[in-house]
């Protein structure tokens, strides 16, 4: 890749989507605001998430259920070397000894969680990168639920189905948002990278792809693996953010909020991919106060509890008969600001 | 046999019952445009589809240059040099008409750079490079078709199979493709095939010209000769005889 080539086209897309984390992190940081701030990191994690999920489902155009499996493989790995050793007797009782005295300090052991959802992945996902269409989200779908029943079952290094505690708090606003923002720039990055661009050849045209000469499964294979890694570095940040956590916390009311917020947004732009996390997230934490608004004023007999992910499933229902695309679908928001400013008549695709 | 070919030898493929191309055989040479004709549903895609490994042959052999392409995937069939068009242009839509034509050397391990280069040059001269940045779906089909011989021809194949390049053009636009076509031979050392039904373009074009009818070599020649045929008049007559008997058999 050519990275100035790169740079002066995109520029304007990374600079808008950089400063989005940048104000909002900021913003929060300098509010200090404690439930502000807690809305604000889990906004970054969750673009983290949503980038791995684009790097390959946007690139590849396949449907991926397995994606928050790998998020559970970063946040249980990482876990492994930050539970002090003293508390993990009491955090994972059933722990074999060799891995009692694994100690790493926070930051590596988010990235080598990331790496081991990547090896994982990597080792799993191989044959299911020929499949297409149907078969292809039916098996990731199976796959998530492989890692998730090994979550739950393997208690000696996950303390099965009981919540794990003991990790130190240590993502804060600084480490969230510059994570945010690598995430952005790498899923930028693969995009316009010759791997990206012939990833998403395959995704409009597969026989074209092939016929031109394109190693299709093996380009989705990569996407995979990368996919995973920062699926898996948004499970350890979160990990260390929320410090206890439980197998059911990766499977599916995330993975469906986690697909909504790539839908929504667009799963084939990264602008798309950070702008439904936004809207998303910001819509959630809207509802959640109207939610407890309700409950605290009792008007209803009883708890109004899943209006959020009621209104999700509703927004991600509209989004998909309305503008299938998602709300950026096809060019990315420095594109589209550059062709207004151009002047330039819009095509019906963007 | 000096010069390198692409030869197909009594290839046959079945669609379930239907012989769609039955004991045919040919021979393409590089530095030579040949075109293939026959009435519609007589397996000119078929062959090509063969040829570039998108459907299974039942009997026969496909050799390149003396190396036999069976059991060979579509991509490698690309990477060995045989590179080909649609009948039904398949672009890739959502990407840029340049990207669309840069894509398939890069496969190729040409660095950006110098992919970016050539892909200028060729949209240049097929006069597409003001649409560059424009996203190859919103372009009209003549200048769709445009792309995917660009597209085909920036990976410097050995041979070129164009499936009907020149249907939806107008004339101008066809007259245009004409004349790049014939060039196609000798800058670039290939060997071109050519399906279409307009037989002033092949007629044109052609030094060679193969006619099929039911999957079936009907007659071989220039394309004076041909036209020239009983055997091809009758076929595009509908006529051929036995044609009803062997399709389905
Ligand atoms: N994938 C397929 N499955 C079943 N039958 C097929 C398939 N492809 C082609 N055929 C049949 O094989 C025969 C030859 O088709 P082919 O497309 O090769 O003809 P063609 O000469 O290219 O015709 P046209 O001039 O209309 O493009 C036809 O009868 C067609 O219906
Ligand atoms: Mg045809």
């Amino acid at each position: 890749m050519n990275m100035s080539y790169f740079l002066r086209r995109h520029w304007l897309t990374l600079a808008f989507l950089t400063g989005c984390v940048v104000l909002l992190a900021g913003g929060a940081s300098l509010i200090g605001d404690r439930l502000m701030e807690r809305v604000t990191i889990n906004l970054c994690i969750n673009i983290v998430l949503v980038m791995g999920l684009q790097v390959f489902m946007g690139n590849s155009g396949i449907l991926s259920f397995a994606h928050i499996g790998f998020m559970g493989v970063g946040a249980y790995s990482a876990a492994l070397f930050t539970i002090p050793s003293q508390m993990k007797n009491m955090a994972l009782p059933e722990l074999y000894p060799v891995l009692a005295g694994l100690s790493l300090d926070p930051l590596l052991a988010i990235l080598v969680g990331g790496l081991i959802a990547a090896v994982i992945a990597a080792l799993v996902s191989y044959p299911l990168m020929r499949l297409s269409d149907a078969a292809a989200v039916i098996t990731s779908f199976a796959l998530l639920v492989v890692l998730h029943t090994v979550m739950l079952h393997w208690s000696e290094v996950t303390n099965g189905p009981r919540t794990l505690f003991g990790l130190p708090k240590y993502t804060g606003l600084l480490l969230a948002a510059s994570a945010a923002v690598l995430a952005i720039w790498v899923g930028m990055i693969f995009k316009e990278s010759r791997i990206g661009l012939l990833l998403r050849a395959s995704r409009s045209d597969e026989i074209a792809a092939a016929a031109i000469g394109s190693n299709i499964p093996q380009m989705r294979w990569m996407a995979f693996i990368l996919g995973a890694f920062l699926a898996g570095i948004g499970g350890g940040l979160w990990g260390h953010f929320i410090t206890s956590f439980a197998p059911k916390a990766f499977f599916l009311k995330e993975t469906f909020v986690i697909l909504g917020m790539l839908i929504i947004g667009g799963p084939r732009t990264v602008s798309g991919a950070v702008m439904g996390t936004l809207i998303v997230t910001g819509t959630f934490e809207g509802l959640r106060t109207v939610e407890n608004g309700l409950n605290r004023a009792e008007l209803f007999s009883g708890q109004v509890i899943g209006l959020t992910e009621i209104v999700l499933a509703l927004a991600m229902i509209a989004v998909l008969i309305l503008r299938p695309g998602g709300l950026f679908p096809a060019r990315e928001i420095g594109t589209l600001i550059t062709l207004r400013a151009k002047g330039k008549r819009m095509n019906s695709s963007v | 046999m000096t010069t390198a070919s692409l030869d197909v030898q009594t290839l046959s493929v079945q669609f379930s019952g239907l012989m769609a191309l039955d004991q045919l055989s040919l021979r393409l040479a590089e530095g030579e445009i040949l075109g293939l004709i026959g009435p519609n549903g007589s397996g000119k895609t078929t062959c090509v589809n063969a040829i570039t490994g998108q459907v299974p042959i039942a009997r026969g052999q496909i050799s390149l240059k003396g190396q036999s392409l069976s059991g060979l995937t579509p991509r490698e069939i690309a990477l060995a040099g045989v590179m080909r068009s649609f009948q039904i242009v398949r672009l890739f839509d959502d990407l840029s008409v340049q990207e669309n034509v840069e894509i398939s050397t890069l496969v190729r391990g040409t660095r950006r750079l110098e992919a970016h280069k050539k892909s200028r040059s060729l949209l240049e001269m097929f006069g597409l490079w003001d649409r560059a940045e424009d996203l190859a779906g919103d372009l009209s089909y003549g200048q769709k078709r445009r792309v995917e011989i660009a597209r085909a021809l920036i990976a410097n194949p050995h041979f070129l199979l164009l499936d009907e390049p020149a249907a939806g053009m107008n004339e101008q636009e066809s007259a245009d493709l004409m004349t790049l076509l014939s060039d196609l031979p000798k800058a670039y050392g290939l060997g071109l095939l050519i399906i279409d039904h307009d037989m002033h373009l092949i007629t044109q074009l052609c030094h060679r010209v193969h006619v099929i009818a039911s999957g079936q070599t009907i007659a071989e020649g220039s394309a004076a000769e041909v036209i020239q045929d009983p055997a091809v008049i009758s076929a595009y007559l509908g006529t051929a005889p036995g044609e009803g008997d062997k399709r389905g058999a």
